[in-house]
């Protein structure tokens, strides 16, 4: 208590640390003849932060022209009167980097840099050596032009499955009829089953439990639509197409189930469902062909 | 090498000059300013307000104490380099298309136009370097007409002997520094093409003249006998010489105002090197959007200065390669 009393008001104490003070910068000299300075401050935030820096100094002896030197301390006058040293950015900014090399003969290095660096010269280029390779029967010449074109399939299918993975509208292996249309893509067709199938990859029975919904609202949102239809089964997926702009519903949605009986049953219960003062109209998606 | 661009001008370039020591760019353009700037950082040091045309040429004394200017408002200006203060007008009857100071500053030479029935003359004034800038001869010293063709630009050749002017019908004459008497006349150009600058060697016993011609021409200050040739393919604006490497520096582009009217399609606004003794094009610098206009070369030359239609200045310092660049025969030499 006696420590209290002497003194008159614990604000008053002059070793209290002020909280907005800031320790003193400390300066260290390093062996390699560094220096460390280590300094607070505050940040943005209102953050005390301590920056560290390392300072190496090296003495460059320059010869200066004594007018050049005395000139460099004129003081700025007319339009830039009162400005700060240093180049101003609205009257100065380096240019883009430029490549100056004197040579007898710049003319023909120049066009063969143009030739090389040109987007037409590349592509030959790369094109030079490919071959013409035909997919059905391996031959030098256009797929278009095999005189098996009409009754062989294609060799090796896979390159041109890779590409449409992960459509949304994907079409599968069978979901066609053959008696719907008269055409019959190559992948479909007899004895191509096997690159048919790869080509719907690991949407087919995914495809096969979607469901499409359609009038659904613009204000619709994935989650809303999740929670509809989860009480009929797992809901491995649900897309909703939005405006790419305007981010809002475009009016359709995909939901895909587990399980195709449960998609079943959500299709029969959800048709005609008012949701959001429209009236859903659930089917099962469609193949696109 | 990287350019610094210097954007201080709303107009098309007219002229830049770098101080003898090569710390300071001059540059004066359409608009009626005149920036200095400050070469290593492209800084802007100042304007100099005051002329009320576009400005035509600038050049700054020896010592970089003076700045004198030709506008299109008739007059020349006389600054204070330091202040930017104006410290002497001379007015003429003309538009002032270039000024130049001897080599020791203490002469300055004024091109002025033909026009309204006055002929193009070359007046001769003498400037003093007194505590007070301001007390100048009022009249010039020495005046000289141009009777037969106009002349378009003029220079001191080595200790302000010889005035040597470059004509627009493209002749190249040579006047006494000191009586302004008419020595020599050569046509150094194509008849009727105009010789747009003209620019001295640092020792200003040979100059460099280029022309709407095409061609830019080195020639010999002393008996104006053409040295060496260089030929473009664009009209030249504007031509010099660079000290340390043995180059030439040529500007020019097909102007704007005359895409539709030539075959030639626009473009080509590049800075063309040649080499001085050989006369082959070694290298081009692009960057400009429109015609050089003007080219100038630090005076060590470690950097040029380019100004363009398009209003801009960019300062070029040049990287190791250009100092590197030697032909075998040069190498040749270097080895004895």
């Amino acid at each position: 208590m006696s420590k209290l009393g002497n003194r008159a008001d614990w604000a008053d104490d002059e070793e209290f640390d002020d909280p907005s003070a800031l320790p003193a910068q400390q300066i260290t000299t390093n062996k390699d003849g560094t220096k460390t300075v280590v300094s607070y401050r505050f940040n943005d935030d209102g953050k005390k932060v301590r920056v560290t820096r390392r300072i190496k100094t090296t003495v460059v002896r320059e010869h200066v022209n004594p007018q050049v030197a005395e000139r460099r301390s004129w003081s700025k006058f007319g339009l830039e009167k009162g400005h700060a040293p240093g180049p101003s950015f609205d009257t100065t900014s380096v240019g883009e980097n430029i490549a100056f090399r004197p040579s007898i003969n710049w003319k023909v290095q120049a066009a063969e840099e143009e030739k090389n660096g040109g987007e037409k010269g590349g592509m030959k280029d790369q094109l030079k050596d490919k071959k013409v390779k035909c997919r059905i029967c391996s031959g030098e010449h256009f797929t278009a032009r095999c005189p098996f074109k009409d009754t062989m399939a294609p060799v090796d299918d896979s390159a041109g499955g890779a590409g449409l993975e992960g459509g949304d509208e994907e079409p599968a292996a069978g979901g066609l009829g053959a008696g719907t249309s008269s055409y019959v893509p190559p992948h479909l067709r007899k004895g191509a089953a096997a690159g048919g199938e790869r080509m719907a990859g690991k949407y087919e029975k995914d495809d096969l439990a979607t469901l499409r919904v359609t009038n659904v609202s613009e204000l619709a949102e994935e989650a809303e639509l999740r929670d509809l239809f989860e009480r009929f089964g797992r809901v491995t997926r649900v897309f909703l197409a939005r405006d790419r702009e305007t981010q809002r519903a475009k009016g359709f949605a995909f939901i895909s189930f587990a399980d195709r009986d449960d998609a079943a049953r959500a299709c029969d219960k959800m048709d005609g469902f008012g949701y959001r003062h429209l009236i859903l109209r659930v089917e099962f998606a469609k193949r696109t062909t | 090498m990287r350019p610094i661009l210097l954007s201080g001008h709303e107009r098309s370039l007219n002229q830049i000059k770098f101080n003898r020591d090569g710390d300071l760019i001059f540059s004066v353009a359409k608009d009626k300013i005149v920036c200095a700037w400050w070469s290593a950082n492209g800084e802007r040091l100042g304007t100099y307000t005051g002329h009320q045309g576009a400005i035509w040429t600038v050049d700054v004394s020896p010592n970089t104490i003076l700045l004198a200017t030709g506008s299109a408002d008739n007059t020349v200006r006389l600054w204070n380099v330091k202040t930017g203060e104006c410290v002497k007008v001379w007015d003429f009857p003309t538009a002032v298309k270039r000024v130049e100071f001897t080599p020791d500053g203490s002469r300055l030479l004024a091109v002025t136009e033909k026009r309204m029935g006055f002929l193009g003359t070359i007046a001769v004034l003498d400037i003093a370097y007194g505590e007070d800038l301001t007390s100048q001869a009022d009249e010039p010293s020495l005046r000289i007409t141009c009777e037969e063709s106009k002349a378009t630009v003029a220079g001191w050749s080595f200790m302000g002997k010889y005035i040597i002017a470059g004509h627009e019908d493209g002749s190249v004459s040579q006047y006494d520094g000191k009586t302004g008497e008419q020595l020599e006349n050569v046509q150094a150009h194509e008849f009727d093409h105009q010789i747009n600058d003209l620019q001295f060697s640092t020792d200003r016993t040979y100059f460099i003249t280029a022309s709407k011609d095409k061609s830019a021409k080195l020639m010999s200050a002393r008996n104006l006998a053409i040295l060496k040739t260089y030929v473009a393919d664009t009209p030249l604006n504007s031509a010099t010489i660079t000290p340390k490497k043995d180059y030439v520096i040529l500007g020019g582009g097909q102007a704007a105002m005359d895409v539709t009217t030539t075959s030639a399609r626009q473009g080509k606004f590049e800075a063309r090197f040649y080499h001085k003794v050989f006369e082959d094009e070694i290298g081009r610098v692009r960057g400009h959007f429109g015609p050089l206009n003007t080219v100038h070369v630090h005076p060590n030359g470690t950097a040029y200065a380019s100004g363009g239609e398009d209003g801009y200045v960019r300062v070029h310092h040049f990287d190791k390669s250009y100092f590197d660049f030697m032909y075998e025969v040069e190498r040749e030499q270097m080895r004895r």
